[in-house]
């Protein structure tokens, strides 16, 4: 027959819980607590640690120097950002977007701001060498332009053959906005970023275990940001040619010749 | 007894067992929160939410799925059963702002929808590491809102507890969508083995408790149509139940608690009218049959629920016969009044 193990019987709305009854509860309960308190703090000691890349969120900083749009859109500055990393800020628009649509909007206010000295408004993130500029206040983000065009002189190498094994990053979240900003989970993210105009970076190894981060862009030099999101965030092999643009190695990417791996 | 009968009401019960709930999860939340701030201080306040909503949903949901195979095993569990529901519908709001958030984090302030982003940012199905694990998680939390919305007993009496259970088991359903989720997302991230540990293990444990003791409610139901008489079936010996208890036996498609109650033997459905729970488990409290579960009661001699409920329970005809209690499979309709068959020899 199907006797309950207990002779006790609990009856919610009525009563308190029965002698033997509540001594099982106790013990259950303790050992419920106690092992899913040890789990919770296995869970967070065994994760991947984070980056130490920085958005420097609420502070909003002015930099002034030369806007450029090749190979992405930068300004050129002349320091006055962490010496750490680069001068060269590699510009990104707010929220999943390139800086691409604020800046054509500026310059329909103010007129063409191509290679002119101009200081933009915006948010910081940099982390291994590399600097971002959030055009958080978007089409309001320029404080002042002058008026004449200035020639900068960045070192451009000759184009050499690569071949190179990473992954297809986002740099405004790589280098500070979120952590982490790669990799499986932020995939879905990194795909919604460079699809709206991010400016792709490709992450691979050093032999020395350090990363290189370079820009990508297809063999005739155009945005490839739409053809490449199948790959974003997968681990991948791409080849074509590669040159040096001031502090960026810009890779023109054979589309046709990018691997799973 | 009809007038202490609350079902439905707040009790102190629940409210002890909601405070239980409530300490448990600030305890894991505290504790997360602190180790994630102490080991990992560059964490940004976004990921803190996502991850510590998720890992709190994800080990509620592990407490919901055992806690029904513990009862079974030993009815002293019963009262982590009382109030599951709270337990479920604080379990989805942690997933709600879990994926709320990862929607907000990863797909807003784009060039799509950002509900369509869930779905066509990565559409790389053909390689199970690359699957688009965000879709599993929403659809989870699809199946764990309709559940939460309709949680309330005012829907368990609208749909009838044969398809509110029936929608309720989807529960399972949104359990392998998450584990799918977890597996395929977190999973494909982070390096360390134990993440993999944790995820198959509580999933043994869940299926090994649910096939372990659902096969031994397979062999306790299974058909006892042994000898027949006239329309009588044969079901047990008087002294095999319990006094204040029942048998259950199932006959044909009935499932039928008998009782036993001084010294006579009246024979019910076994399915509760309130969330189907097993009332041949139950007791005889007051005079009156008392579910296991939440404690609806019934009168044994016509199933029906004492005033002011008006819950109704199919009866059976019964008989004794010597020593042995005999059951008519086929059931009265709701309600209806049957003579409780008494033991030859005892006061009349
Ligand atoms: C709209 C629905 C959902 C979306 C978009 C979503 C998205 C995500 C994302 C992007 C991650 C990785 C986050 C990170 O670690 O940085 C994640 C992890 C996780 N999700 Fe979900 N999820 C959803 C629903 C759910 C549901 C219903 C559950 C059920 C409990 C759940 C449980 C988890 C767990 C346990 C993790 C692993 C812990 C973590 O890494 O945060 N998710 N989810
Ligand atoms: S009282 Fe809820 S199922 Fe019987």
């Amino acid at each position: 027959m199907n006797s309950p193990k207990s002779n006790e019987f609990y009856i919610g709305w009525k009563d308190g819980l029965p002698p033997r009854t509540r001594r099982l509860l106790i013990l259950f309960i303790t050992a419920l607590f106690t092992f899913s308190l040890g789990i919770t703090y296995l869970v967070v000691k065994n994760q991947k640690p984070f980056n130490n890349h920085q958005f420097e969120l609420g502070n909003i900083q002015e930099f002034s120097g030369v806007l450029v749009y090749n190979p992405a859109p930068m300004l050129l500055t002349e320091g006055g950002i962490p010496e750490t990393v680069s001068d060269e800020l590699l510009l990104v628009g707010y929220g999943k977007r390139g800086a691409l649509g604020f800046l054509q909007e500026i310059e329909e206010e103010h007129g063409q701001l191509r290679q002119r000295k101009i200081t933009l408004r915006g948010t910081l993130i940099h982390g291994d060498g590399r600097a971002v500029l959030e055009l958080t206040e978007k089409a309001k983000s320029l404080v002042e332009a002058d008026e004449h065009e200035v020639f900068n002189q960045r070192e451009i190498s000759s184009p050499q053959p690569f071949q190179l094994e990473g992954e297809i990053l986002d740099p405004k979240c790589y280098f500070g906005v979120m952590k982490p900003g790669e990799g499986k989970i932020h995939k879905s993210c990194a795909i919604r970023c460079i699809s709206g105009g991010i400016p792709p970076v490709f992450r691979s190894k050093r032999s020395d275990g350090t990363f290189e981060y370079s820009l990508m862009k297809d063999t005739e030099g155009q945005d490839i940001n739409q053809r490449i999101l199948p790959y974003v965030a997968e681990n991948i092999e791409i080849s074509g040619q590669s040159q040096m643009v001031g502090d960026w190695n810009v890779l023109y990417v054979d589309m046709d010749k990018i691997r799973r791996i | 007894m009809g007038v202490s009968y609350q079902a439905i009401l707040w009790n102190k019960s629940k409210k002890r067992y909601d405070l239980w709930m409530s300490l448990f999860i600030i305890l894991v939340l505290a504790v997360f929160v602190l180790a994630q701030m102490t080991l990992h201080p560059s964490i940004t306040i976004e990921t803190l939410i996502i991850r510590a909503t998720a890992f709190t949903a994800i080990t509620l949901l592990h407490i919901i799925l055992i806690i029904g195979p513990l009862c079974r095993l030993d009815s002293r569990f019963l009262p982590l059963l009382y109030n599951r529901r709270h337990l479920g519908v604080t379990m989805f709001l942690f997933a709600l702002v879990h994926g709320l958030f990862c929607i907000i984090q990863f797909h807003t302030l784009g060039d799509t929808n950002p509900i369509a982003s869930v779905f066509l940012s990565n559409q790389n199905y053909q390689e199970i590491s690359e699957f688009p694990f965000q879709i599993l998680g929403f659809l989870a939390l699809v199946i764990l809102l309709l559940m939460a919305a309709t949680s309330h007993d005012f829907w368990l009496k609208n749909l009838t507890p044969r398809i509110w259970k029936g929608l309720h088991m989807a529960v399972y359903i949104a359990y392998a969508l998450v584990v799918g989720h977890v597996a395929l997302g977190t999973l494909q991230y982070e390096s360390k083995p134990l993440y993999w540990v944790m995820l198959l293990g509580g999933f043994v444990v869940i299926a090994g408790l649910q096939i372990f003791t659902g096969l031994r409610e397979v062999k306790r139901l299974r058909s006892t149509s042994e000898k027949t008489k006239d329309k009588f079936v044969k079901v047990c010996n008087f002294d095999d139940i319990e006094d204040s208890r029942a048998k259950i036996v199932t006959i044909g498609s009935e499932n039928i608690a008998v009782f036993r109650y001084d010294g006579q033997i009246s024979a019910v459905s076994n399915l509760c009218r309130h969330q189907l729970g097993p009332l041949g488990e139950g007791k005889i409290v007051d005079g009156c049959i008392t579910c296991p579960w939440h404690g609806y009661q019934y009168f044994p001699h016509n199933g029906q629920s004492p005033p002011p409920f008006n819950e109704k329970l199919k009866t059976y005809e019964v008989n004794i016969r010597g020593n042995d209690v005999w059951v008519d499979p086929k059931p009265k309709p709701p309600g209806t009044f049957i003579q409780p068959a008494k033991l030859e020899g005892s006061a009349s």
